[in-house]
């Protein structure tokens, strides 16, 4: 731990660490040597290196190694003051203390790092419980309150019994329960994109049926829009998370219902190459503010002109859930009036399926 | 009944709805409790919420199928599709997605009843719409038309009409039509599926009988 805390903060640091232990120990060296003879003064230099080892990283080992070798050449072993090597007995020291220094050096300095890797995994993994524990009792404190309104307010509507005014109150109770739902329900998928706890669950889906999940889901909020889809006749199947690619098409039809007058088309395509799945959901509204259209997907941006109501949450999450599969979701503006979403997968063959006949 | 969950304003409410809808409910607020409860009365069918506090939702469900049959009800969030799966492969006859509407919770209640009630009388023929299938003859006739399917098309619709209105997750279906070694393969239930709705439903584009039920499985509908 204090090792790590001690580490310069920067490889330069670590460069001036590795000088300032040459200077430190070459000065000691100089004090020393009066009793000590030139050959013990290299013992003194390898210490150093080796307490430089538990600080910095290689590189500045291998300096600090070179610097006190150089050193001790340089201004202690006969003759002094030139990099000269007298005697095989000073060449052979002057090897056995490189490669001495630099052995013990790596080493501490590779133990060193994995202790700091266990222990950034560590915090890591503790980071990532404890952001999965809010969540989890965030998500549960929200929902339950919700339940209970959603579900007290639909049993006094199927109580019978209401006047025509009760009723259409118990509704708007139902309606705004609902709309509570899906604020929290985005809250939630954001955060868990924000946190990295998205993990997509890849399996071989039917795109039609996730299509069609989809447009069961955003039913009520297309209803007086006339809606079309293309899908291509034998469209193989993709390997997608079904939920979280049913929940970004829901939120791409949503979005088109939601920001265009009522009684214009929606149309959603699907589009396969051998290579990609791309799914666009198009509209005849207003279209999309041309220097809009980069940003119009970040956590909570609007654009200026959009309605009341809206949480800037629908668009990030497409984002994050189509990018969690490795694709990539655009805006543009379509020829004619209205805005297109364009979702690109990729797309590998299918499995073949063993043959069988009837 | 017996309902389980840990959340009293929760507890209060089922037990208002479902006794006006004329139910006898018994409640608990833990796993413990909710075990002992189960092993002292007889229970018609089990409400339980995923998330109890002192034992988790499915570990208290295993122990419970341990000794008894009771149809039991999942709670759950959403997001939870592995809970559900894991609750529905370990006996759960169905759930329910909070935040539910009481309608919809009775209707999976009635459901649940009435498969339960049922029991093991085994129909030779069924009828769905302009469906009929006739289990002992092996045949299958669609507005009076014969339909023919292969053998693996015909073991996977027999699953689906024996288990009519329950959830069966791909998991459960992979194993009974394809054997355990292919519990992974859902390109295999997939193509089937859709090859099914072809020839059975009335438009398989807005599928009627074999419904999807999302990140979860499949159910055909009732009879």
């Amino acid at each position: 731990m204090n090792a790590i805390a001690l580490r310069p903060k920067t490889v330069w640091g670590e460069y001036a660490v590795a000088l300032g232990v040459f200077v430190g120990a070459s000065l000691l060296n100089l004090w020393l040597q009066k009793w000590t003879g030139y050959q013990a003064i290299a013992l003194v230099n390898l210490l150093a290196v080796v307490l430089l080892a538990l600080f910095v990283g290689r590189g500045a080992i291998l300096f600090g190694t070179t610097l006190t070798a150089f050193g001790w050449d340089f201004l202690f072993a006969p003759p002094r003051f030139s990099f000269h090597v007298a005697g095989f007995y000073d060449k052979m020291m002057l090897f056995t203390y490189f490669v001495v220094a630099l052995t013990v050096g790596q080493l501490t300095a590779r133990l060193r790092a994995q202790r700091e890797s266990e222990i950034k995994s560590k915090l890591l993994a503790e980071s990532e419980r404890l952001s999965r524990t809010l969540l989890n009792s965030v998500s549960h404190e929200l929902r339950t309150p919700i339940s209970a309104i959603t579900g007290a307010a639909s049993g006094l509507r199927e109580s019978g019994g209401l006047s025509v005014v009760q009723q259409k109150l118990v509704v708007e109770i139902e309606t705004a329960s609902g709309r509570l739902n899906r604020v929290v329900q985005s809250l939630l998928s954001a955060a868990r994109i924000q946190s990295g706890q998205l993990h997509p669950k890849l399996d071989w889906c039917d795109v039609r049926d996730v299509l069609r999940a989809a447009l069961r889901e955003t039913a009520e909020l297309t209803e007086g829009h006339p809606l079309e889809t293309t899908i291509p006749a034998g469209l193989p199947l993709v390997k997608m998370d079904f939920v979280l690619m049913e929940q970004a098409l829901a939120n791409l039809v949503a979005n088109a219902a939601t920001h265009t007058p009522p009684k214009t088309p929606i149309d959603v395509t699907v589009r396969i190459t051998p290579a990609k799945l791309v799914l666009e959901v198009g509209d005849r509204g207003p279209g999309l503010p041309p220097d809009q259209l980069d940003r119009i997907f970040d956590l909570f941006h609007r654009t200026p002109r959009a309605k009341p109501g809206g949480t800037g949450l629908g668009l990030a999450i497409v984002k994050g859930f189509i990018e969690a599969h490795g694709g990539r979701v655009q805006a543009a503006n379509r020829s004619g009036g209205g805005a297109l979403f364009r979702i690109v997968l990729p797309a590998t063959n299918p499995p073949k399926l063993p043959d069988e006949s009837s | 009944m017996l309902v389980i969950d840990d959340e009293p304003q929760i507890l209060r409410l089922l037990t208002i709805t479902l006794e006006a809808n004329g139910y006898r409910v018994a409640t608990a607020s833990g796993g413990q409790e909710g075990i002992a409860s189960a092993a002292q009365h007889r229970h018609d069918v089990i409400i339980l919420d995923l998330g109890l506090p002192d034992l988790n939702g499915v570990s208290l469900l295993k122990q419970l199928r341990e000794w008894t049959q009771t149809p039991v009800i999942i709670l759950t969030v959403q997001d939870s599709e592995s809970d559900k799966i894991e609750a529905l492969d370990s006996g759960a006859d169905d759930y329910v997605t909070k935040p539910f509407k009481t309608g919809e919770l009775l209707a999976r209640l009635r459901a649940t009843l009435r498969r339960s009630d049922k029991g093991n009388t085994e129909e030779p023929i069924l009828r769905f719409g302009a469906l009929t299938v006739d289990l002992a003859a092996r045949r299958i006739t669609r507005n009076g038309e014969p339909v023919k399917l292969t053998a693996t098309e015909y073991a996977l619709l027999r699953l689906f009409v024996q288990h009519a209105g329950k959830v069966l997750t791909h998991r459960h279906i992979l194993r009974e039509v394809w054997g355990p070694e292919h519990e992974q393969q859902t390109e295999y239930l997939r193509v089937y599926v859709a090859r099914l709705r072809e020839r059975l439903e009335p438009d398989p584009e807005s599928p009627v009988l074999l419904l999807t039920e999302p990140g979860v499985g499949y159910r055909f509908a009732e009879t």
